[in-house]
């Protein structure tokens, strides 16, 4: 059982539903090529077996029989030549008698003499020598000589060869068992067969066999292709989201304007002291209205971050200046929070080129994320390796709270977040993945629960061309292992597996 | 001496509240509620600085802001948009906005800025003044 497990395909006990490998019936695909192959294999074998068959036994009853009737002919022969010279009656026919009782030797060779009313002259093997009795019809035997197909009196079927004794009413017979033909040229044959029956599991196997590889690399590339139509749907999503996002945060910044600015004008009437007696709620009641629209605001602008989809300008960079340019920026939030950030001395890397601000946007973004999961105290680690030709893997890792398992598939999906308070609208690393995969690029993530987290990011070295600007977000290849969309194939979950 | 403002948006309520707001803090405020209004009035009357919508039906920020530095190139103009990215920063920068500030704007922001301009723009004027008056002694004492 468990060898059988282990020779089945993986794409065997795969649901053959529309969803899953779009209408393909990967199991009697399987079948149809085995059955085809094996049938237009197989066929001629089998049929080229059967004619070679049927011609040796032909001629080997052709062959047998010839035989058998020219040595009938021959004794017939001798015996008319022997009787004409002395006549039946005295010690002839008792020679012949003694000829024939020697010669009767069994049931392959029953040779007796019979005269024309059927009686028999000397005994035979399945005829009892019984007198005048006819016994065998004598009309059977037609002509001066032949081959004619008989039963035996208990019913087995015998071949009978005569030749007439000219010169006298006597006829010679010699009867033989039917199939003793067939054991003279089957038995040999029957070797024959089970080298065919061995060749032909031989084919059977290696047809098996090539289906199998066959209908595994199409199983392999069918889903290829769904993983690439995965990206593609999820990248799509993004940009439809991005430019609904963009329409709604442009819509709503202009009313929120109005709101601040009527909000301001009521603490401009309670503060420029207008009113003699305010309530003394009315103050913080404004200002909390300040501080929500401020919030909206701090929104819409994350929205319109995400949506942002310019024209990248792709031009050389310095990797350790755009490092040291975020490090300036993080400084003092690491500081206050006493976090210590850590980067490896950063390699030479020839050549490097990118679109410069969405490569600080990238470190931003996950080095504030990184923060934010530290609180206080620990270790924010940036590291780039130049180690592969032509990529540039940087890492960012922190000793944070981490991700839990969970929450891993959907970190990158918009409006997901894990901060409770009010500041985060969860498009950070929408727009990192979103950024990342506009370079060309490649982001992986790896979690513990209370230990950290560790971004592990892949850029091409030279940046590839610049992405529509219609919206339409850059599409790599499918060698892209960023899943698309996690949650829906259970495949994605392996890449997301715990360190 | 308070600051002389032109206020240019296409959103009346915005221009009223802006100006009220600003007026309690002691400026002056003219408002316009287009570009082209705004080129008019800066055709009679001088501003210490122009606070502008930078997203406008008709002509828009950016071709107001050529227009106005092409006519006075001393003005002070503070552009305010809904979305302020680096490639637009950059432009209006370029042209010669003097800031770009993003909605929604923080009033006390705008009036720093404000009073920031004015003093800017006096300068400027100084100069201007000391070159012309450099220019006529050195026709006439030359």
């Amino acid at each position: 059982m468990i060898l059988l497990h282990r020779l089945k395909p993986a794409f065997w006990d795969l649901p053959d539903t529309a969803g899953s490998h779009s209408g393909l019936n990967l199991k009697r695909k399987w079948k149809l090529i085995v059955l085809v192959t094996a049938i237009l294999s197989l066929s001629p074998l089998v049929i080229m077996t059967l004619v070679d068959f049927n011609l040796t036994r032909r001629t080997i009853e052709t062959e047998t029989n010839t035989g058998m009737l020219t040595s009938l002919n021959t004794i017939a022969a001798v015996m008319s030549a022997s009787l004409a010279e002395k006549p039946p009656g005295t010690g002839a026919k008792t020679l012949w008698d003694t000829a024939f009782s020697h010669l009767n030797t069994g049931r392959n060779n029953d040779l007796f003499l019979m005269d024309n009313t059927g009686r028999l002259l000397t005994p035979s093997f399945y005829y009892e020598t019984s007198g005048s009795r006819t016994i065998l019809d004598p009309g059977l035997f037609t002509g001066s000589d032949g081959i004619v197909h008989i039963q035996a009196s208990d019913g087995t079927p015998l071949l009978a060869g005569y030749a007439r004794i000219t010169g006298t009413p006597l006829m010679l017979v010699q009867l033989r068992q039917a199939d003793w033909l067939r054991d003279l040229w089957f038995k040999p044959r029957l070797k024959l067969l089970w080298f065919l029956c061995a060749s032909i599991g031989f084919i059977l196997l290696s047809i098996m066999g090539m289906a199998t590889f066959l209908v595994g690399r199409i199983h392999t590339s069918e889903r290829q292709r769904i993983e690439a139509l995965h990206h593609e749907e999820h990248a799509n999503r993004l940009a439809s989201i991005g430019r609904l996002a963009s329409g709604v945060a442009h819509e709503i910044n202009n009313p929120l304007d109005i709101i601040n600015q009527k909000t301001g004008l009521i603490i401009d009437l309670l503060t420029l002291g207008k009113q003699d007696q305010p309530d003394q709620r009315l103050l913080p009641l404004a200002e909390d209205v300040l501080e929500t629209v401020k919030r909206c605001g701090t929104i819409t602008r994350q929205l319109l971050d995400f949506a942002r989809h310019m024209e990248p300008s792709v031009e050389p960079v310095d990797m350790e200046e755009v490092i040291s340019q975020v490090l300036a920026l993080l400084e003092t939030d690491a500081r206050q929070r006493n976090i210590t950030i850590q980067v490896p001395p950063v390699p030479e890397i020839p050549g490097f080129a990118c679109d410069r601000s969405s490569l600080i946007q990238i470190f931003l973004n996950l080095a504030e994320n990184a923060i934010t999961a530290m609180e206080k105290n620990g270790i924010l680690t940036i590291g780039v390796f130049n180690e592969k030709t032509g990529l540039v893997t940087i890492t960012v890792s922190d000793t944070g709270k981490g991700i839990s398992p969970e929450d891993l598939p959907k970190i990158f999906e918009p409006f997901y977040t894990s901060r409770t308070d009010r500041w985060g609208a969860g498009l950070g690393l929408a727009i990192t993945y979103g950024l990342i995969r506009e370079m060309g690029g490649d982001i992986r993530v790896k979690s513990t629960v209370g230990k950290g987290t560790s971004f592990t990011l892949t850029l091409p070295v030279k940046a590839p061309r610049p992405a529509a600007a219609d919206g339409t977000l850059h599409l790599p290849g499918s060698e892209m292992t960023v899943p698309a969309n996690p949650v829906d194939d259970d495949t994605w979950g392996d890449r997301y597996a715990k360190p | 001496m308070s600051e002389k403002v032109l206020l240019v948006d296409d959103e009346k309520d915005f221009l009223d509240i802006m100006s009220e707001r600003m007026q309690a803090r002691g400026m002056t405020v003219k408002t316009a509620d287009s570009a082209d209004k705004a080129l008019a009035m800066l055709e009679n009357e001088s501003f210490d600085a122009i606070v502008m919508d930078f997203k406008m039906p008709g002509m828009d920020g950016i071709q107001a802001l050529k227009n106005i530095k092409n006519q006075k190139p001393e003005l002070q103009i503070i552009l305010l948009t809904g979305y302020a990215t680096v490639e637009k920063t950059v432009e209006a920068m370029k042209i010669g906005a003097t800031d770009l500030l993003e909605k929604p704007a923080d009033l006390e922001a705008l009036a720093a800025r404000i009073k920031q301009a004015k003093a800017e723009k006096m300068l400027l004027v100084e100069k201007q003044t000391e070159e012309k008056i450099k220019d006529i002694l050195q026709r006439f004492g030359g």
